[in-house]
């Protein structure tokens, strides 16, 4: 999948599994922090975000630790996703 | 507030993953040894984690008796046989009536509920009979309660999380104090069930082992189940009657951290005005407290501030005051865990002994607390012990119980 | 420390009539039932059962609450949000005060919504599909937590759950907070949400009114031929403070809370209302006696009155013992306009003892001979210096309060 393409999908996601009413894909910047200051989402968003990501991608966080770096932007959270599907498609091959 | 009549317990009872009675609990306590295990009430296998401290098969088998109770629910049965027992211990009648029930629970009978819907969403089969729903409210175990005793006095079900059962003590003991009524059972019951289970698999609060609280490896809860129920009556009503006081209740107190949904604020600000407001609703300063029944439930952002907590309220002698965590030993049983704490909390003024605090490993060097480990620890008569309590929503709760040695307290 | 008598200074409201005390007012005095079809397209619902419900799920709370801090909250939540801010608002609660008061909420069902979304979720997808937004928002006392949270709110927070008579419990609790100094002002609150899941449950119960021939389902409190409620939901908050304290700032007093009741009664069924009002007309009666009030005095019944044939019998007859020597004085129900659960109950009982107009009983036509009441019939209702409120809970739990309005 192309880079923007996805970028595009994980904000969507952000949107609608975390109930971000009035926000729309452009308001949210690649490199903008999505915990604590930035976009402010906690502990209990960065959980909901992980059901939704593995319910889209088939992706399953199991590491506490891994999460928190993956979760630190759009751009690393991208990045992390793309990695792992990339892992997958390598596996199934 | 010294014209308020003195309130005492007169009777106790308990379920926990020990057994049916409040001995089985303080058998189990007093061991040191953990009652979690395999999960068996329901299948675990797509589950995070597989343990749970899960109430045993009741000792009494008889037709008769299950048949009365087939229509109540886990949690019903876990109060009623809680409640009775410490009714009968109490002595009581309804002719004490109007006595009041205060219980708490957060679950009600939610696991037959769940069978309900699994048959109307059509992954169980079987038709969804309304039969599974008849005891699904929250208020359904304290209800079961009253009609069961057959009390006429304030019956109310408080739900208000991990703190359900610390305030319905609370609640009574006011009322108690207001001359509402002279005697209320006061307590909580809750059962396992597969929402709650998830729920908190889902937030990755659970331990995969027993949990540890307050060791340096802890990383979550044990889920468990049960009930425990106290008899609250005025010292005046027990000595008229010739009944024995176990412990005397001094007061209580409750906060809200008004901070997060499910994480403590991280410095216990509001669980230290809990209990201060307890130290000051029993009129005591916080060097008379001799041992702490701890919230204790292994995750690692509780233990750490319910420390902080005990810091500020306690200061520098904190580090050196008896605690213990019955959720290493019968897990957290939600809604009533504070009624199980309560209830532990006068055993251990009755038996003069804090019981340890189950599980191994090295407590915490962040956690500066004196925890009770491997064996009870030995307190002086006269001694006065705080039980805490802290909720999802950031409700806190706390209640201070005093040894009843006759003279003890003047 | 003795503390004079909690006093009422501030209500807020969502229910299906909007936000805000005002417009629950303007149907209750136009006798207006406003009335929702419940989405049934989940198939929860039996072919002739009730179909429509008194919520507040339409109402746009958006001015109390925006949608983004509401994002993870349940429809109970926004609506005790939302009302909890309209009452200290209109009690106009200093910010330092407001910061040390309790919260004591009530209600009957708790996060029924989400609870369903739940149970879905884990039921047809498996645990590892289920929501840790959802399981926070999934206990009872969420409502009073998410107030807590977003109000600042540091004392006592406490939630009942005792059916019918949560919102009275919730009230007595608030009042003793108060007067026993534990907290400085007491936020009361009485809320509920309702789903389809819950609906179609009550009417497998046989609770909820069901479509007569012509499809109308009217809930007919004390009616001789009443056959059930209306499920309602949305939420009530109450502040409440110490009287002294009141007055000295100079908040309006709406009236004062003169005595709290409760009591049980153990021949009700579990999900249902004993036959015998001896013992609970026994105990009223006591409570009214300890208080000092005679039942002459009583001015204005709120009755809790429903339309289901057992609750309106029970209550109805330990009313009339109550008062035997004596006609009752007039008697509202407002749940045949606010629909059972959820605050409208105790907002109309409020604005009732303030003295707010009420309207005909919709959908009282005749007298039950067995109970002999017969509640308002429209026209002016004489200004009541004292209330009574009466709730009756299915399982057997009781509570009532008297309000009394401050002399002018």
């Amino acid at each position: 999948m192309e880079k923007n393409e996805l970028r595009g999908q994980l904000k969507t996601l952000i949107i609608e599994s975390l109930n971000l009413q009035g926000m729309t894909p452009d308001m949210i910047a690649d490199e903008t922090p999505l915990f604590g200051e930035g976009m402010g989402l906690d502990s209990v968003d960065a959980l909901e975000l992980a059901v939704a990501i593995e319910k889209k991608f088939g992706i399953r966080i199991a590491d506490e630790a891994a999460a928190r770096e993956a979760f630190a932007s759009i751009a690393s959270l991208s990045a992390f996703v793309e990695h792992r599907l990339g892992q997958e498609q390598a596996r199934s091959e | 507030m010294t014209d308020r009549p003195r309130v005492v317990v007169t009777g106790i009872g308990a379920v926990s993953a020990w057994g049916w009675t409040s001995g089985d609990l303080q058998r189990g306590l007093r061991t040191g040894q953990s009652a979690i295990s395999e999960l068996t009430l329901f299948d675990s296998s797509a589950q995070r984690t597989h343990l749970a401290a899960q109430v045993p098969p009741p000792p009494d088998t008889r037709p008769d008796s299950i048949a009365a109770s087939r229509h109540l629910s886990r949690a019903d049965r876990f109060a009623v046989a809680a409640a009775s027992e410490a009714f009968a211990q109490a002595d009581l009648s309804p002719s004490m009536n109007p006595v009041g029930v205060f219980f708490g629970g957060s679950t009600g009978g939610m696991w037959e509920c769940e069978e309900y819907v699994a048959r109307l969403l059509g992954v169980r089969a079987g038709r969804p009979g309304i039969a599974w729903l008849a005891s699904q409210q929250i208020n359904c175990p304290g209800d079961a309660v009253a009609r069961q005793l057959r009390l006429t006095g304030p019956t109310l079900t408080i739900s208000s999380a991990c703190a359900s059962g610390t305030l319905a003590v609370g609640a009574a003991l006011d009322a108690i104090r207001r001359g509402e009524i002279d005697v209320a059972i006061a307590g909580g019951s809750d059962a396992l069930c597969v929402l709650t289970y998830s729920g908190f698999n889902a937030l990755r609060s659970v331990d995969p082992e027993p949990c540890r609280p307050f060791r340096a490896d802890r990383v979550g809860l044990s889920l468990g189940e049960g009930a425990g129920v106290l008899v609250l009556e005025t010292l005046r009503s027990a000595q008229s009657r010739g009944a024995k006081p176990l412990a005397e209740l001094l007061g209580w107190g409750a906060s809200c951290d008004a901070h997060h949904m499910t994480a403590p604020h991280p410095e216990g600000e509001g669980a230290a005005r809990a209990i201060a407001a307890a130290l000051s609703d029993a009129e005591l300063q916080p060097d008379e407290i001799g041992f702490v029944n701890a919230h204790g439930t292994g995750t690692p952002l509780n233990d750490i501030s319910e420390c902080k907590a005990l810091h500020r309220v306690f200061g520098p002698r904190a580090s050196g005051i008896p605690i213990t965590a019955n959720k290493a030993s019968v897990g957290h049983q939600l809604g009533c865990s504070g009624a199980v704490e309560a209830v532990a909390t006068v055993l251990a003024l009755v038996q003069r002994e804090v019981q340890p605090t189950a599980g191994s490993g090295e407590v915490d060097g962040e956690i500066d607390l004196d925890v009770v480990l491997e064996h009870p620890r030995s307190i002086p008569p006269g001694s006065i012990g705080v039980s805490v309590s802290f909720a999802f929503g950031g409700a806190c709760a706390a209640v201070i119980v005093a040894d009843w040695t006759i003279g003890a307290r003047s | 420390m003795s503390h004079d008598a909690a006093v009422i200074t501030g209500v807020g409201a969502v229910t299906a009539a909007g936000c805000g005390i005002a417009r629950l007012a303007e149907v209750l005095a136009t006798s207006q039932v406003i009335r929702t079809e419940v989405d049934r397209s989940a198939g929860y619902h039996r072919a002739g059962s009730a179909r429509t419900a008194v919520t507040a799920r339409h109402v746009d709370t958006s001015e109390w609450l925006s949608p983004l801090a509401g994002r993870r909250m349940s429809v109970g939540s926004r609506y005790a949000v939302s009302a909890a801010r309209m009452a200290v608002e209109s009690a106009a609660v200093e910010p330092d005060t407001l910061s040390r008061a309790s919260i004591t909420t009530g209600t009957a069902y708790g996060a029924a919504e989400v609870t369903e979304k739940l149970l879905r979720q884990i039921l047809l997808d498996g645990p590892e599909a289920a929501s840790p937004a959802l399981f926070t928002e999934s206990v009872a006392n969420a409502p009073a937590a998410q107030v807590a949270i977003l109000m600042g709110v540091k004392g006592p927070n406490v939630t009942i759950t005792q059916r019918q008579a949560s919102p009275l419990l919730a009230l007595a609790e608030g009042a003793a907070m108060v007067t026993t100094g534990r907290a400085p002002v007491g936020l009361v609150g009485a809320v509920d949400e309702l789903n389809p899941l819950l609906h179609s449950v009550l009417d497998r119960f046989g609770a909820l009114v069901r479509p007569d021939q012509d499809g109308c389902e009217v809930a007919r409190p004390f009616d001789a031929h009443r056959r059930g409620l209306l499920a309602g939901d949305g939420a009530a908050f109450l502040v409440l403070e110490d009287g002294t304290a009141a007055r000295r700032r100079g908040a309006e007093i709406l009236c004062r809370v003169v005595t709290c009741g409760r009591g049980f009664d153990p021949d009700a069924p579990r999900a249902g209302w004993g036959r015998d009002p001896s013992a609970l007309a026994e105990t009223l009666s006591r409570h009214l006696h300890a208080a000092g009030i005679t039942a002459e005095q009583i001015d204005l019944i709120v009755a809790s009155g429903c339309g289901s044939p057992s609750a309106d019998r029970i209550e109805a007859l330990v009313l009339k013992s109550v008062f035997k020597d004596h006609p009752l004085p007039p008697l509202l129900a407002p749940k045949s306009v606010t629909g059972d659960h959820g605050g409208g109950f105790l907002a109309a009982s409020v604005l009732a003892a303030c003295g707010s107009p009420f309207g005909a009983t919709p959908g009282f036509d005749e007298p039950d001979p067995e109970l002999g009441v017969v509640p308002h019939q429209g026209g002016e209702l004489p200004a009541p210096r004292l209330t009574l409120i009466t709730s009756f809970a299915a399982g057997g739990s009781v509570a009532w309060a008297v309000l009394e309005r401050p002399e002018e």
